[in-house]
Order: C-alpha cells, then sequence, then structure tokens
C-alpha cells in the first residue's frame, strides 16, 4: 500500500532507486581528498536559520560566535526587527541538532544561530525571510535552512533572496519539504536541496541528477543533539540538510576561492556511488 | 507592496453605521453555523486521528489546532486508549516538537524520548503517557498550516522510517482538505478580520480592525439572547435519527409559520438594523 503513496523527495535515495541515480559524472579527476581533505572548516562561517542553538551544548563545541532573533515589528508595516540573543537559546531543540551535525563536520567552522519561528502563517514567513536577508548581508559564506515557506505570496520575495545569496556568493543548503508542493526557497534552482537517505552512514552524499532535490544525505535516525544539553534520535530531511552544509562548509575552507555553483559541483562530483 | 492594484478600497474610519451593521449581521450568522457545526467538525477530526492510528498501526494519535486569537496550538482529539491525557494541552507554537512542525512546515519523527529525561518527565506530568517515538506532521493546504498530527508509538517498530514520515506528511495534508470541508470558519474572529482586511487592504493597523471586529461581536456575546438556546436545540437535533429529523422538521416549520403570523417583525430578527 505504501508504494502507491505520491513519491516524495526522499525516494530517489532509498534502496533499490539508487540505482536510478548512475550518472557518467563529468569530473572524474576529483575525489574528497582533493575536495575536503586535511581541512576542518575554520575560516569558514555557517549560518543556522532555525530555532536557535544552544551556544553551551557540548555538540557546539563552542563555535556559536554570535546569534540573533527575528521578531515581527509592533507595527506591520515595518520590517521585523534582528536583535542580538545574548542568552542563545533554542526553545526546541531542532537548530541545535542542525548545528551539532555541521560542528562534527567541519569542527573549525564558525557558526551563527538566526532564530526565526514566527507566530503565524503570514508572520512566520515574513520572519523566515528576514532572517535569511540578514545572513546574507553578515557575508556568512554557508547558511544551513531546513525549514521553508509554503506561501505562494512570499513566493517573489524568497525567490529574490535566494538569487541575492547566490549573487554574494552565500551556498544556501535547504532541506527539502517531505510533502511535495510549494516548498521556498528548498525548491530553487540556485539552491542545493536536500532530503534524506535511508543508510546508517553521515559521510554517504548521493547525487540526484534530476532535480529539484539533487542531493540525499543521512536523515534516518540520526543521534542529534537536543534541547537543554540533551540528545535525541531523530529522522527527517531536517536533518539531512545540515550533512551537506557540513561538507560544503569543508569545501568552501579548502578552496575559498569557489563560487555556490562550483560547490555544488564538487558536492556532486565527490558524492557515494550509488552502487555503495 | 505598492502596487496599484493592492491600494484599499475603504478605509476603516470610513466604515459607516451601515457597514458596521452588515459585519455584526455577519458576525452573527457566522457564529450561528459556528454553533451548528461545532459536532460534524469534531467528528472529522476523530476519524483523523483514529484512521492515523489504523495506518500506522500506532498506540495513539493526537492533533492539534492552531487558535490565531490565543496563539496556542490546542490538542483537541485523540485516539487511542493511551494517548487521551494530551487532549485540552495547549504549546505556544513556538516551542517543543509539536511548535517546530507547526512553523516550520517540516514533518519529522524522534525516536528513543525516553532517552532524554527532561522531555519524558514534563510530557509524562502533563499527559501521563511517555512514548517511546513520534511522527509529527504539519496540517497544511494552500492557504495554510491549521495544526499539527502526531503518531505515537509504531506498535511493530521501534521508531518510525523515512516512509513512515513521508507517508505522515501525505495523510495529514489530506485530513487537512477533509477538515477544512467540514468546518464552517471556526473562529468567527478570524472570518471577520480576514472580511475586513480584504475590504480595507493593508494599510488599516491590526488595532483599528481589532475594534471594528470587537464592535461587530458584540452582540454575538450576550447569554440573553434568546437565539443561542434555540441553535443549541436545533444542532442537538442533528443527532437524532432521519425518522425523527423529517418529523421534528416538519413540527419546526408549522411553528415558525405560526410565529411568522404572530409577528412578521420578530421573524426578521438574523437581519441587520437597518439592513
Amino acid at each position: 500500500m505504501t508504494d502507491q503513496v505520491l513519491p516524495a523527495w526522499s525516494e530517489p535515495f532509498v534502496g533499490a532507486r539508487r540505482d536510478a541515480l548512475r550518472h557518467l559524472p563529468p569530473f572524474g579527476t576529483l575525489d574528497r581528498e582533493w575536495a575536503i581533505g586535511g581541512t576542518d572548516g575554520s575560516g569558514v562561517t555557517v549560518a543556522i536559520i532555525d530555532s536557535g542553538v544552544e551556544r553551551d551544548h557540548p555538540a557546539v563545541g563552542g563555535k556559536l560566535v554570535r546569534s540573533v532573533r527575528v521578531e515581527l515589528a509592533a507595527d506591520s508595516d515595518d520590517d521585523p526587527l534582528v536583535l542580538d540573543d545574548a542568552d542563545a537559546l533554542d526553545v526546541v531543540g531542532h537548530g541545535t541538532a542542525c548545528a551539532g551535525i555541521i560542528h562534527a563536520i567541519a569542527p573549525g567552522a564558525d557558526l551563527v544561530s538566526v532564530r526565526v519561528l514566527g507566530p503565524d502563517n503570514r508572520g512566520k514567513g515574513i520572519v523566515f525571510a528576514a532572517g535569511l536577508d540578514w545572513a546574507i548581508e553578515q557575508g556568512v559564506g554557508v547558511m544551513n535552512l531546513s525549514l521553508s515557506s509554503k506561501s505562494d505570496a512570499l513566493f517573489g520575495l524568497f525567490h529574490e533572496l535566494a538569487d541575492r545569496a547566490y549573487f554574494a556568493n552565500a551556498l544556501l543548503v535547504c532541506a527539502a519539504n517531505n510533502v511535495p508542493g510549494n516548498s521556498y526557497p528548498s525548491l530553487f534552482a540556485s539552491v542545493v536541496s536536500v532530503a534524506a537517505h535511508d543508510l546508517a552512514n553521515p559521510a554517504a552524499w548521493f547525487y540526484n541528477p534530476r532535480p529539484p532535490v539533487e542531493f540525499g544525505a543521512h536523515g534516518l535516525d540520526v543521534d542529534v543533539a537536543w534541547r537543554a544539553g540533551g540528545r535525541m534520535t531523530a529522522s527527517g530531511n531536517s536533518f539531512a540538510a545540515p550533512h551537506i552544509a557540513g561538507y560544503a562548509a569543508l569545501i568552501r575552507a579548502k578552496h575559498p576561492e569557489v563560487t555556490p555553483f562550483e560547490v555544488k559541483a564538487i558536492l556532486a562530483a565527490t558524492a557515494t556511488p550509488p552502487g555503495a | 507592496m505598492t502596487d496599484p492594484a493592492f491600494r484599499p478600497r475603504r478605509r476603516a474610519a470610513s466604515f459607516d453605521r451601515d457597514a458596521r451593521a452588515a459585519l455584526a449581521a455577519i458576525g452573527r450568522r457566522a457564529e450561528v453555523a459556528r454553533r451548528l457545526e461545532l459536532g460534524s467538525a469534531e467528528a472529522v477530526l476523530r476519524s483523523v486521528v483514529e484512521a492515523a492510528v489504523a495506518l500506522f498501526e500506532a498506540e495513539a494519535a493526537s492533533l492539534a489546532l492552531y487558535e490565531p486569537a490565543r496563539n496556542v496550538l490546542v490538542f483537541r482529539v485523540a485516539a487511542g486508549e493511551q494517548g487521551q491525557g494530551v487532549v485540552g494541552l495547549e504549546i505556544p507554537p513556538d516551542r517543543g516538537l509539536v511548535g517546530y512542525v507547526f512553523s516550520s512546515g517540516q514533518a519529522l519523527a524522534i525516536a528513543d524520548v525516553r532517552a532524554d529525561p527532561r522531555f519524558g518527565r514534563s510530557f509524562a506530568e502533563q499527559t501521563q503517557y511517555v512514548p517511546r517515538s513520534i511522527v509529527a506532521a504539519p496540517l497544511v493546504d494552500g492557504r495554510g498550516t491549521l495544526g499539527v498530527l502526531e503518531v505515537l508509538d509504531k506498535r511493530s517498530e521501534a521508531s518510525f522510517s523515512l516512509r513512515d514520515i513521508e507517508l505522515a506528511g501525505v495523510f495529514a495534508r489530506q485530513a487537512t482538505v477533509a477538515i477544512r470541508a467540514s468546518r464552517v470558519e471556526r473562529d468567527t474572529s478570524t472570518l471577520l478580520r480576514s472580511v475586513i482586511g480584504a475590504l480595507t487592504g493593508d494599510d488599516v493597523p491590526p488595532a483599528g480592525i481589532d475594534a471594528l471586529v470587537v464592535a461587530a461581536l458584540a452582540q454575538v456575546d450576550d447569554p440573553d439572547d434568546p437565539l443561542w438556546p434555540l441553535v443549541e436545540q436545533i444542532a442537538a437535533l442533528r443527532r437524532v435519527g432521519p425518522e425523527h429529523r423529517e418529523l421534528l422538521g416538519a413540527l419546526l416549520d408549522v411553528l415558525v409559520r405560526q410565529a411568522e403570523r404572530g409577528g412578521g417583525r420578530r421573524a426578521g430578527r438574523l437581519r441587520a438594523p437597518g439592513g
């Protein structure tokens, strides 16, 4: 019965379906040693646009260098406010989970937390967009977005922000939404869109030559950091994206001259072979 | 935002007496419809959680809906013996797993919940039940997110698979369609706010819209209004069998005709004053 369910974004990365990912790589000479060997991500800043990051969580390794939260202005005509979040709280645990995954892969990378959980449908899209806008302005090299907006009204705004990030040399790594349908900016061509594969291997990632969701990474039963210094086993595309964000940070640390489009190409060239 | 097509057609200050009376009449009709439909909307919610328990072979399932007026997610129904304690629990939309799924729109699964003592203790105190594993999916459609569906403890497995997360997402989306179709706008003030918003555009500050909504609903909350006992009785009639319903319908029809003959003006109660 479950086979009749609408195909979701993880499907190309799961089980025997991975055979269909076979594809002639155009970059035969690139390997992971060249791409990320010997670097720990030092010199790169990764922004986590999420529920906040717990600064003192052991999984974050003291690498959280800045923490802000975004709130709607009292007057709805005004832009949302970006406020320093001195306490560096995570009211859910989700953002800390993403930060912990990135830190485990790129322990040298600096982390910036942008807390964007808004109160309602309209508010949350606007708050999310304002957080993304702020992170682009800061010159952050990699951003992890394990959330998306479904609002048709905000399509244009997110498209403009995705373009602006691309032109500002910032790589957006977005979790694909589990349910097909509008999902911005995760379905835009300039971003790296990620779904979960079903292997218990954080170092395995797959490239799918059929967009929009081009990468599959570890997202099933992931041991993640959680609120109040805790840990949890969690599953979802949300936890696949930060694996790719971590590897993108390593690529940018080792090859500071590469652009977002080249990072994506290197991720594709060094992806795990589908038969592995 | 400066597109002239989005200019307000009418400013709040220019809402004259007729317009305010019309809003009051809309509010009154919406409230009547809401009270009449209360039972059937709840039945749809219950059928969603019951179907979720069967579909996922789960110990329990529960459904939380967002209440914009109070900015909380409220657990409205639960299925499965273990899950009942959660009904009535309120959660801010930016807190906890349920809040995250609501605010981010991302379906998630967590396993080994008991391994986190903080989570277990606070949850158990409020619900008397600590699940091993949870999958939570947003109740979402093109118009926005209504709430969150939670499925607890798959009987056959220790945790939920990627397939379960996908399936929960698709199921929640279909459930959202059913929930939307089943209910007349549950929250009358939300309905009015959207009507006024559509009439005035974005230029009216929320406080101005709130004032109009409060004024329009001032009459609705009158407990002495004889309309509400009548609405309650009619809503109760929906629960009787079809043959009784027909009989009662005929009886009611006769009574209404009698009342109309007795006092034409009173039969016009639902009409807006001056309209």
